[in-house]
């Protein structure tokens, strides 16, 4: 079992309050400043729950698929992958698209798009947020 | 209603057991975070963050801004402590299987007010609502005078 937290303080209302995340205790990343007009309109710059779910399930799929690919025989040099969450107001997240571009030598394409189809439905995070939302994906080997 | 988009970048270079990968927020906000199989699924730390770190301050942040929108109060302060728990499930692998949150508040409001705050917040959160298709959610929650 393994166990990973982080910490929020939050001062004010939602509209006009602010946030910090504060250093995670890996020391990866933060203090990192959250707002709600950051989230929902234009982010200067800023986080927001929305991208690091995104960055927490593009970094899953990828280690996945590294797996998946390794275990048929066919260990990638590089993947690039992405993740881009929707977030609609007063409705919720609505749709994770994730992508994949590899490099992986000896392998087709068809083959690759199995590998990845099954990284984005065996990913742990993908476990975690499936049948609540839409999911897809496009993968395509480095030409 | 509008639709909000955020992205994220990663690279992965390598094997799953012994290669490495750097993650990339669209907005700028963090860059180049490294991560890697053994110090996701060992103790952690050593500088590199983790999916579930990376959910756990989403989660966290996601709920601080739902229960702020429940407690309208200025003058609020709200700290929220998320743990996002993965483990081997028979049969399926890792999965993350729970998200325990740790919210301490400081509102005008009453005892009774304040439960159905953070009960609301829990309904309201995108999140929380997202992961509820296979994880837990477990919340302690308290007020301070």
């Amino acid at each position: 079992m393994t166990e990973r937290s982080a910490q929020v303080t939050w001062q004010g209302s939602l509209m006009e309050g602010s946030g910090e995340i504060h250093e995670v205790p890996s020391g990866a990343f933060g203090p990192l400043q959250i707002s709600w007009p950051s989230r929902a309109e234009e982010p200067a710059g800023k986080t927001s729950p929305e991208e690091l779910i995104a960055a927490a399930h593009a970094a899953c799929f990828a280690m996945a698929l590294s797996n998946g690919l390794a275990e048929a025989g066919h260990a990638p040099e590089r993947l690039e992958t992405s993740a881009t969450i929707t977030f609609v107001p007063g409705t919720g997240i609505t749709k994770a698209a994730l992508s994949a571009v590899g490099t992986v030598p000896g392998l087709d394409e068809a083959r690759f798009k199995d590998a990845a189809e099954q990284a984005k439905d065996g990913c742990p995070v993908s476990g975690a947020l499936k049948g609540n939302v839409e999911l897809t994906l496009d993968a395509r080997l480095q030409s | 209603m509008p639709r909000i988009e955020r992205h994220a970048d990663v690279i992965w270079d390598g094997t799953n057991t012994r290669g490495s990968g750097r993650i990339d927020a669209g907005t700028g906000a963090f860059s180049g975070l490294e991560y890697s199989l053994p110090v996701r699924v060992g103790k952690g730390a050593e500088g590199k963050t983790s999916p579930e770190e990376l959910l756990a301050a989403a989660h966290a942040g996601c709920f601080a801004m739902s229960l702020a929108g429940e407690l309208r109060d200025d003058d609020a302060r709200i700290h929220v402590t998320a743990n996002v728990v993965m483990d081997e499930v028979s049969g399926k692998g890792h999965l993350v299987v729970e998200s325990q949150l740790h919210v301490r508040a400081r509102a005008q409001v009453d005892q009774g007010a304040f439960r159905r705050a953070v009960e609301a917040a829990d309904e309201g959160c995108p999140f929380s609502q997202l992961i509820k298709a296979g994880a837990r959610v477990s919340i302690n929650a308290e007020l301070e005078a």
